[in-house]
Formats: C-alpha cells, structure tokens, sequence
C-alpha cells in the first residue's frame, strides 16, 4: 500500500511528470500552485492592486514555464518555487514604483475637456452631401480605394485580392484620394 | 488573458524537459572547455613566439593556482545562482578565492621590492595581455553564456559577474603562461584592472543577456 504524500511531494511528484511531458500533470500543478502565488502576492505586496497582483501570478506561471528544467524531481518543491515568487515579486515592485515615478494620479478623469468648443456634438464631417460629391468627383481608381477600404472598411489584402491591384498601389491611391478630398473639402468649408 | 485560460496553454506547451545538471556537474564540463582553450592558447602562442614561456617559481605557481581555483569556484557559484532555492551566499567561495589570489600577487610584490628595491609598477605596459585576458574571456565565456542561459535569471548581475570572473580568470592563467611579467605588479595593475573592469561591465549589463523568456513561449503556444 502506498503511503500518504505530504501535499509538497505531491507537487514534486506532478512537477517530475510535467518534466516528462505530461500536460495533464502540469495543469494540476499550475493550479495548484496558483492560490499560493496569489496568497503570496497580496501577502507580500500590499500596495499592488487586484489586477497588478493577477499580473504577477501571471509572470510566476510564465516563468515557472521557462526554467522548470532548473527543478531537480529529488528535492522539494517549494522552496524553488518561493524563490521564483520572491524574484518575481522583486521585479513587480520595482516596475510599479518606476510606473509610479513617471505618472501622476488623478481622482476623477473628465471624458472631456469642459470649453464649449470642445464639445461640439459633431464629430464627423458636417456636409454629408459634399462628402459624397467629392468622392464621386475621384478619379475611378482613387474612388474605388476610398470605397473598399475606407467605406467597406476591408483591408489591404482583401481590396487587393478583389481589385487585382498590389497593395502598395492601394495604399498609394488611397493616400492621394484623402489628400485630394481633405483639399476639395476644407476649400469649400473656407469659400 | 485570464489566468486560466494562460494553464489550459501552458499545458499544452509542456513538452519533454531534461532537468539540468547539478552545478558541479555543469562546473566539470565547462572546465573541460576552458583547459582545452588553455591548451591550445599556450601551445599556439608559444610556438609563434618560439619561446620556452615562463620559469615557474612556488610563488608563480601560488598565483595560477589561485587564479585557476577563483575560476573554478566562480562559475560554480554562477551556475548555483541559476538554480532556484540554491544557496544564494553562492559569491563568498569565489570573493575568498579572488581573496587568495589578489594576496598571492601582493606578496609577490613585497618580494621584488626586497629583491629589487622597487615595485616596478612602471616598468612594463602591458596591453597584449589586455587584449589576450579580453579575447580570451570572450572565448572561454561563450558557451557558458549558453550554459547560464539555460537556468533561472534571478540576479542577472550577480551571475553575469560570476561569469565574467571565471572565464577572465582562466584567461589570465593563459596570458601569464605565455608572456613573462618582470615584476607581480605589472600583473596586479594591467590584468586586475582588466578582469575588473570587463566583470563590472558584464554585469551591469547582465540584465540585457540574461533575462526571462516569456515571450517566446507565448509566441510558441
């Protein structure tokens, strides 16, 4: 009969199969493991909120994946992985007060500025008619570019594979026709 | 990403690993290197110079001893600093041996002031072995480089200089084999300088040679 793991053997045990290459072991592992960095981190790091804490047991996982060939199966788990955690949390702590250095907290951000003039509840181009008149006014190939990519909202490669032409004639064509209308337009707004 | 969701992919990812080695095992075989690099750096310059090298005297050989050994027990300490939950006093055997070695040549420094009357710091510039302990450091540390790359990146810093301690230090066994030095502060000055110098540098930038990989995993998955 097999006697009782302590919960470490246990963890070493499913970290020597997840080195052999068994991913169902691995999982249980990881989620295993996952309360404790997590407990850890908050025990730890106070000062990190909730999403900066999921961060970091992210970046545990992550870097428990890339160096769990440095576990040796014949010792225990924990204080390697601890020793991940403690280094871990050591580089979220310093990346925080470095962010922190460079930002300034704001209580309540505004959605937008409070002068009148930056509030106008136009936010697209006033004359809609003018607009369409101006594209029909294109040349046919700078129209059509403006069309498919702009109004159909289709990428490069679909405007490409519809209109046989390459990529680089698009975005050229669709540049010349922005410019040409950003003219037509602001002309008349002007006249 | 949720946290879940970031299991399930590296569950997929868990591919067959081979443990690594036990630190003095990875210590052997990079010795192995490192004496083969001596071998042939000696056989080589010793040949184009057409001399018969050094006269070794106890006290020369005091010196590459200590040397060889802060060699040996500094890329023991570096691989160990890769290693989670390894002994992280892992620098104190490499700073005794560095220790010994820096005594070693300060002694041989008191002997020629006896036997000369000067220290005879300068009497001799001495940038061959500037360039020989630079190259040749690039040379031994390369694979280990590699070696280190392979572990956990907890104090890059720390093993970067590690590193750079130990390949200078069998580089500057090579230099001292190959090229006489009339007096030990020639040695003292020209090659402490340069192994200090080239291991500071290397950890300051250690960072940037020895860092996590996670990107690549998450490229992969």
């Amino acid at each position: 009969m097999d006697e009782p793991q302590s919960p470490d053997e246990h963890l070493s045990r499913l970290m020597a199969r997840a080195q052999q290459g068994d991913g169902d072991a691995y999982v249980t592992l990881l989620r295993a493991i996952t309360p404790r960095i997590r407990q850890l981190a908050r025990a730890r790091r106070g000062f990190l909120g909730e999403s900066d804490v999921e961060d970091v047991v992210q970046e545990v996982l992550l870097s428990v994946h890339a160096v769990r060939a440095t576990y040796d199966p014949g010792r225990p788990l924990m204080p390697w992985l601890s020793t991940i955690v403690r280094h871990r949390l050591a580089d979220a702590g310093r990346r925080h007060y470095r962010h922190g250095a460079h930002e300034i907290g704001v209580d309540d951000l505004d959605v937008t500025f409070q002068a009148p003039v930056t509030n106008s509840r136009e936010e697209t181009f006033g004359d809609s008619n003018a607009l369409a008149e101006a594209i029909q006014a294109l040349p046919p190939g700078q129209r059509q570019a403006v069309e498919l990519l702009k109004l159909r909202e289709l990428s490069l490669k679909e405007a490409s594979a519809l209109t046989g032409l390459s990529i680089g004639a698009l975005k050229l064509a669709t540049h010349r026709a922005l410019a040409s209308l950003r003219r037509t337009l602001l002309g008349k707004d002007e006249g | 990403m949720n946290t879940d969701h970031l299991i399930e992919r590296l569950g997929r990812d868990a591919t067959v690993v081979n443990p690594l080695p036990a630190p003095g095992m990875r210590t052997a075989l990079w010795m192995l290197w490192a004496l083969s690099y001596l071998v042939v750096f000696a056989a080589t310059m010793l040949a184009v110079a057409s001399s018969a090298g050094v006269m070794p005297t106890p006290l020369y050989l005091v010196q590459q001893t200590a040397a060889l050994v802060t060699g040996i027990v500094a890329v023991r300490a570096a691989f160990a600093s890769v290693i989670p939950g390894s002994n992280n006093r892992v620098w104190m055997l490499p700073a005794i041996g560095a220790g010994a070695w820096g005594v070693s040549l300060l002694w041989a420094g008191v002997l020629d002031r006896h036997a000369f009357g000067t220290l005879g710091i300068t009497s001799q510039s001495d940038w061959p072995c500037v360039v020989s302990l630079t190259v040749g450091g690039l040379v031994v540390g390369a694979p280990l480089v590699w070696m280190l790359r392979r572990g956990a990146p907890l104090t890059p810093r720390l093993t970067a200089f590690l590193a750079a301690i130990a390949a200078l230090s069998v580089a500057n066994v090579g230099a001292c084999l190959t090229r006489p030095h009339a007096f030990a502060s020639t040695v003292l000055l020209w090659h402490g300088s340069t192994v200090v110098a080239v291991a500071a540098l290397c950890a300051l930038t250690g960072y940037r040679w020895l860092r996590w990989r996670h990107t690549t995993i998450l490229d992969r998955s």
